[in-house]
């Protein structure tokens, strides 16, 4: 008997908190009920989701909050580019203000035999820690060549080629990252108004005679391009593109400023376009090597 | 008085000397898996707290009023059935497992939507953490050793009260924030140590989980002898302890010593 009271008692142990909690959970659920916008949802899709922070806010789901909220412009997404703006245009019902991708730009080009006053450095491979040492290199304001920005990007798309951070702007969404990371904040995210844009490949502030000692490329600030095109300013013995100011229109000035500079500061970077790709088709260049994977396995036979 | 000392007891217990995660190994798997960041770590601590305080009082309800044999409630209904001795032997605490996860899951659930409705910055940091508290082991360890304190007790005045209980869980909590605090700081810097390639993530973690696990080793017997200081000072306090030196004669000691340290000098 007691056998049978205990087995019904436990049923009904079990069925009684289910009804209870249930009960519980289903008041909570409309009592605490939190109204969210269908359409913060509908943004949160369209977003690309990569939590990337390129925006200004700390992820996707913040800024989808945002546009929505606060009516913050939806063509702040990096990542997504044109067809995301497009997707959140259609979601918000605004329309798309003009929207220009953002990638960053290494303000150095020095390689590593441009450089001078080196020394060994048997610290650690980082240029947060190589940084902090002086002497590592005579110029303090150059890249330092340990790959900080390389290990920040998510996209591969930045290296260390012969010593200098260089973008690959094929894969670069503009992020942001390596910017955040660079030590030396050499990397500055710049906005490209066409695919190649002319930059200033340095950030030495220092009097032409102390570049000259420590850099064989570095810009001495004569002044020279800034004499010939008007976008270009001279700060603290640095010349300086506004960008603001930049077009297609101000371009052959440019490339005139680009002739006279002595040190070759002045130089286009990004994605080469179409033309450039068929002008230099008949220059003799080396075949971009794909990388190719083979098994490492030696099967051939030995025959002595 | 006595009450006191016992909940002291206890909450030193919990959260230092028999540590969750260090001494008896449960809650592992949060306290490898969200121990990379302080921040984070800190936040799983105060929810594991939370939510363990609110299981431990839900499951004390239950146990005392349903599970154990004598209960009110399951007596009671036994007693229309059965005669009132019999009534008496009915137990339920078979139950116990099923029961005190569903009320773990539960309370969860039901937090889950609080946090959400008052504390959404908060809600926003726990993030996915909040829901896997439910499958935390520490906190049906809470639940059971409670049960045991309550059920498993040869005299009935020894079980557990409700305060105890609170306190247990509580503090268990906070043991529990303490382990992943320390391993979360020592986790930060593992990140910039050389270590080897076969050791690194989860395997380093164990390791080092296990070396603060000796470390805290070394706690065992502090309970026996918190208790032995707890109880010796309330008796001299009340019946002045024949074998304590009388303060006088301290004081005169301490003179001397101080008189000989000054000829040496």
């Amino acid at each position: 008997m007691i056998t049978w009271i205990t087995l019904a008692l436990a049923a009904g142990t079990m069925l009684g908190m289910a009804l209870i909690m249930s009960f519980v959970l289903g008041w909570a659920n409309n009592k605490f009920r939190v109204e969210v916008d269908p359409r913060v949802e509908a943004v949160i899709n369209a977003l690309p989701g990569a939590n990337c922070g390129g925006c200004g806010f700390v992820g996707c789901s913040e800024y989808a909050v945002a546009v929505v909220a606060d009516n913050v412009p939806i063509n702040k997404c990096l990542v997504g580019g044109e067809s995301c703006a497009i997707e959140l245009s259609r979601i918000m019902g605004v329309e798309i203000g003009e929207s220009i991708p953002f990638r960053p730009v290494v303000h150095c080009g020095a390689h590593f035999e441009d450089r001078l006053e080196r020394t060994p450095y048997y610290g650690e491979k980082r240029c947060s820690s190589a940084n902090l040492v002086a002497g590592v290199q005579g110029c303090t304001y150059g890249c330092l060549g340990f790959g900080d920005c390389t290990r920040a990007c998510d996209y591969d798309a930045i290296h260390i080629v012969d010593g200098l951070a260089t973008v690959d702007y094929k894969k670069c969404i503009g992020c942001g990252a390596c910017a955040k990371v660079c030590p030396r904040n050499i990397i500055t995210i710049t906005p490209f108004k066409a695919e190649r844009i002319m930059a200033v490949t340095c950030s030495n502030k220092d009097k032409g005679k102390d570049v000259m000692a420590v850099c064989k490329v570095g810009c001495i600030g004569c002044q020279a391009c800034a004499k010939i095109s008007n976008v270009i300013h001279m700060e603290n013995n640095l010349s300086t593109i506004d960008y603001d100011q930049y077009s297609s229109e101000c371009l052959p000035d440019l490339l005139k400023a680009c002739e006279k500079c002595p040190r070759k500061r002045l130089v286009f970077i990004g994605k080469p376009s179409e033309k450039d790709a068929e002008a230099a088709a008949f220059m003799e260049a080396p075949d971009i090597v794909e990388p190719d994977f083979k098994t490492t396995v030696d099967d051939t036979e030995w025959r002595g | 008085m006595n009450y006191l000392i016992d909940i002291t007891l206890i909450a030193f217990g919990a959260a230092i000397i028999n540590n969750f995660v260090l001494y008896y190994f449960v809650g592992t798997c949060p306290f490898v898996g969200v121990s990379r960041k302080v921040e984070m770590a800190v936040g799983m601590g105060l929810a594991v707290t939370f939510v363990m305080t609110i299981a431990a009082f839900l499951s004390w309800t239950i146990t005392t009023l349903v599970l154990i044999p004598g209960a009110p409630l399951s007596s009671f209904i036994g007693s229309f059935f059965l005669p009132a001795a019999t009534a008496q032997q009915i137990d339920l605490t078979i139950l116990s497992y099923i029961v005190y996860i569903f009320v773990i899951a539960s309370s969860v659930q039901f937090v889950e939507m609080y946090v959400r409705k008052f504390f959404p910055s908060l809600y926003r940091s726990f993030g996915v953490f909040l829901p896997l508290i439910t499958t935390n082991c520490a906190i049906l360890f809470a639940c059971l050793t409670i049960m045991s304190n309550i059920a498993g007790v040869e005299n009935p005045s020894d079980a557990w009260d409700l305060g105890r209980s609170l306190v247990f869980a509580f503090f268990g909590g906070v043991g529990f924030t303490i382990a992943i605090f320390i391993m979360a700081g020592i986790r930060e810097e593992l990140e910039l140590c050389d270590i080897p390639k076969p050791l690194e993530g989860a395997a380093i973690t164990l390791i080092v989980g296990g070396i603060l696990a000796l470390a805290f080793m070394g706690f065992t017997g502090v309970g026996t002898g918190l208790k032995d200081a707890l109880t010796f000072s309330r008796q001299e306090t009340v019946m002045n302890h024949p074998s304590t030196p009388d303060s006088s004669i301290i004081a005169a000691n301490v003179e001397k010593a101080v008189m000989r340290f000054h000829k040496k000098g």
